[in-house]
């Protein structure tokens, strides 16, 4: 992984003609969002999801990962390494609550 | 706690290619799925698969699944549906949502094949509804028997965009265009004639850039991309259209990889994040196997021989085969693997735009890199393309090395030669006699293959070709015949509509052309 | 529309024809099929308005994977239509944010 750089921006933000897209269906995450986040100085893809929620909804980022990953990349002249992924974690599908208050135990239930 | 010596995740070609290996070997093997049904994506597909036979090939991907099915379920694999594999734990624990529940499962051996996930492209309007990925419009019409649209815009031209427009056209669909940011077709040459001679226009270095309406897509704004994929200006076309079907790719779906803990490495010729595998297909936990478009994503025919040498691995590792009997079966499975990743669309040459000509010296064909179809002149290169043959002979308009055989093997008298290396382009040989039986134009997966018979009668040609739509036009019917760009070119009258069995579903017509559009002919419209 | 018959796969083997409503309105669909396909048969192409911007979502990846077409199903929100099976009587409601019409509206006036 590059080293990042982190220098506040001096710059006033660009806005860009498709910065109202959405890019996040799930979380309703435009493009703009995804660049001010990056502007604002996240600069990984986790970083993003956090900041933002994009790949936090319902997907889970199944369908907007890479589109986010090629705003950040671009916007900061990184490659896709550099920014990483979404941490696959548990659960990695979305689960109703009540699910989980239906384990079945019985290997524990000895102790 | 439930246990299985082998808990494999996902029940598509990878996976139970995985379990059925295993299970043969004697073990205990589970596969979990979150559908409903198995399969994965092998009921979606209708269309004959390619390689040679040991690899399915001349199979419909349907067929293929209902066999992996039956295979699996009569060795014993117990295969748990609607069951969400949620997470990997220490000591190969997982966490199963199954019926409303969390059940905890534990194995020796856990395989990951949880396949691919579509790439997506965003544009303005591409959350309106009728803007949907390729696979929704498979689910649709070859699962569920409904058309996804009437005029639909197809987003990408590899192996997927080209597939599900040729299978949207059979569902009685009408594809305004296939385009693609690409300035050449990315998927295989012939899969794009198919789809091109029944007139449908590709526009390369294309783009979306709107999906216009107001609650639904109501047409599609396209423009022309300059070398930075940036659309240029004043280029922009609309077309009629009330669908737009993404087809751009696949990334592997590789979370539970990652959360198992498994080394990842992000590598663009695999499509993404994936586990590091060894040629086991093991990756970097003990007894953690990763096979299929989770490893990298490629056809399902190769998913289907990592399964199995995974299954075999894992066998052996835990002693239910012998070291001789493990080599021995990924030597051959290996080799099978190797026979699929030849030619220029291997996994290696993925993204590679420098190639000009094949494994034979021939100029590849820049028509059809541009248009989705190869040129009269472009194609008089290719020596199985001549039409100067007295009588009734094959035209193999086969230009690109793609690993695909049953060709050789359908005909019986010898006329074609593909060789051992099955990404070489079919050669006919001049000693053999055709008799025209047709087996060979069935055989191609590629809908490449022709016969045409210039001495028909005094002035007029036939020419036999495969056709999969419906209405099937019957013998004396007259309506046009179509070069390979889909434009009428002449008066065409069907002279026989062959189906049989064996075809499996591909029937064969032959229709009378005036004879100086024997080479031109290529598709038939009523 | 729905394919009557199709080159490859000839006729669909479909369940009993069956009722359900949408938004209080009369439908027909077929056992077994999904819910969305039901719906794409009869034309309707949204099936929720989502939470921020209010805009119309219909099928997207039809495999129950991107949770665009989720709908109130017999009361409970966020169904995937895409992959839950369409069943005899079935009330079926478009999803306005995770609510009904009514309920986001006395919200949102």
């Amino acid at each position: 992984m590059t080293k990042i750089v982190r220098t506040a921006a001096t710059e006033p933000f660009k806005p860009m003609p498709d910065d109202d897209m959405i890019v996040c269906r799930c979380e309703e995450i435009t493009k703009g969002e995804i660049r001010k986040a990056v502007y604002d100085g996240m600069s990984t893809t986790n970083e993003v999801k956090r900041w933002l929620r994009c790949g936090m909804g319902l997907c889970q980022g199944q369908t907007c990962q890479k589109n986010v990953q090629s705003i950040i990349s671009r916007e900061l002249g990184l490659k896709i390494p550099d920014i990483g992924q979404i941490t696959g974690r548990s659960p990695v599908r979305p689960v109703v609550m009540e699910v989980f208050a239906n384990d079945v135990l019985d290997v524990h239930e000895e102790a | 706690m439930k246990r299985h010596e082998v808990l494999v995740i996902g029940a598509g070609p990878a996976g139970l290619s995985a379990a059925i290996e295993a299970a043969k070997n004697g073990m205990d093997v589970a596969v979990f799925d979150e559908n409903a049904r198995p399969g994965g994506q092998l009921f979606k597909q209708i269309h004959k698969f390619f390689g040679s036979k040991e690899h399915h090939a001349k199979e419909r991907g349907f067929n293929i699944g209902k066999d992996l099915l039956k295979e699996a379920r009569d060795l014993g694999v117990k295969v748990y549906l609607d069951a969400t594999v949620m997470g990997i734990y220490y000591d190969k624990e997982i966490l199963v949502n199954h019926n409303g529940e969390v059940d905890h499962f534990k194995g020796d051996t856990i395989v990951i094949a949880t396949g691919a996930a579509e790439n997506m492209v965003s544009f303005k309007g591409w959350d309106k509804p009728g803007v949907i990925g390729a696979g929704a419009a498979q689910a649709l019409m070859n699962l569920q028997g409904v058309q996804p649209g009437e005029k639909i815009l197809m987003v990408g031209s590899g192996n997927v965009g080209l597939v599900v427009s040729f299978q949207l056209l059979q569902a009685g669909c009408q594809v305004a265009a296939v385009i693609d940011a690409a300035p050449r077709v990315g998927g295989y040459g012939v899969h794009a004639s198919k789809v091109a001679r029944t007139g449908v226009p590709f526009y390369m270095k294309h783009t979306v850039v709107e999906a216009l309406g107001e609650d639904k897509v109501e047409g599609a704004v396209i423009a022309e991309v300059d070398d930075h994929f940036q659309p240029i200006p004043g280029t922009e076309k609309t077309l009629d259209v009330d669908t737009i079907c993404i087809a751009v790719g696949l990334s592997p779906m590789s979370q539970l990889a990652d959360n198992a803990g498994c080394e990842m490495k992000f590598l663009p010729k695999k499509g993404g994040n994936v586990p590091v595998v060894n040629e086991y297909n093991e990756t970097s936990m003990d007894g953690i196997f990763c096979c299929g478009d989770v490893a990298g994503i490629e056809e399902a025919s190769s998913a289907m021989l990592q399964g199995k040498i995974a299954g075999s691995t894992a066998s052996y590792k835990n002693g239910y085969i012998d070291e001789d009997e493990w080599q021995q079966s990924v030597e051959k499975y290996r080799a099978s693997l190797e026979q699929l990743r030849t030619g220029m669309f291997a996994p290696q040459n993925k993204g590679r735009t420098d190639m000009t000509e094949t494994d034979e010296g021939i100029p590849l064909s820049k028509s059809l890199l541009a248009k989705g179809y190869v040129t009269d002149e472009e194609l008089a290169e290719f020596p199985a393309c001549s039409t100067k043959v007295s009588g009734v002979h094959p035209v193999i308009e086969c230009t690109q090395n793609i690993p695909c055989d049953p060709c050789q093997d359908a005909c019986k008298f010898g006329c074609i030669k593909v060789g051992s290396n099955i990404s070489k382009l079919p050669v006919i040989n001049p000693e053999a006699t055709c008799t025209g039986c047709g087996m060979c134009i069935a055989s191609c997966s590629g809908q490449a293959i022709f016969l045409v018979n210039e001495d028909y009668e005094d002035g007029f040609a036939t020419v036999a070709l495969p056709y999969e739509f419906l209405p099937l036009p019957q013998a004396g019917d007259k309506g046009k015949a179509l070069d390979r760009s889909g434009k009428p070119v002449c008066d065409a009258e069907i002279v026989s509509v062959k189906s049989s069995k064996v075809m499996d579903m591909t029937n064969i017509l032959t229709m009378k052309v005036p004879v100086e559009y024997a080479g031109t002919a290529r598709f038939y419209r009523a | 529309m729905r394919i009557a018959q199709h080159p490859i796969l000839g006729t669909y083997e479909k369940g009993q024809k069956v009722h359900f409503t949408l938004d209080g309105q009369d439908m027909v669909g077929y056992e077994g099929e999904s819910i969305a396909a039901a719906l794409h048969a009869a034309g309707v192409m949204t099936h929720r308005y989502t939470a921020k911007q209010h805009k119309p979502r219909g099928i997207f990846c039809a495999i129950g994977r991107c949770t665009d077409c989720v709908m109130i199903v017999d009361g409970q929100p966020n169904v995937r239509t895409c992959i839950t099976e369409l069943k005899e009587g079935m009330n079926i409601q478009t999803q306005y944010g995770v609510e009904t019409k009514e309920a986001w509206e006395a919200k949102n006036k």
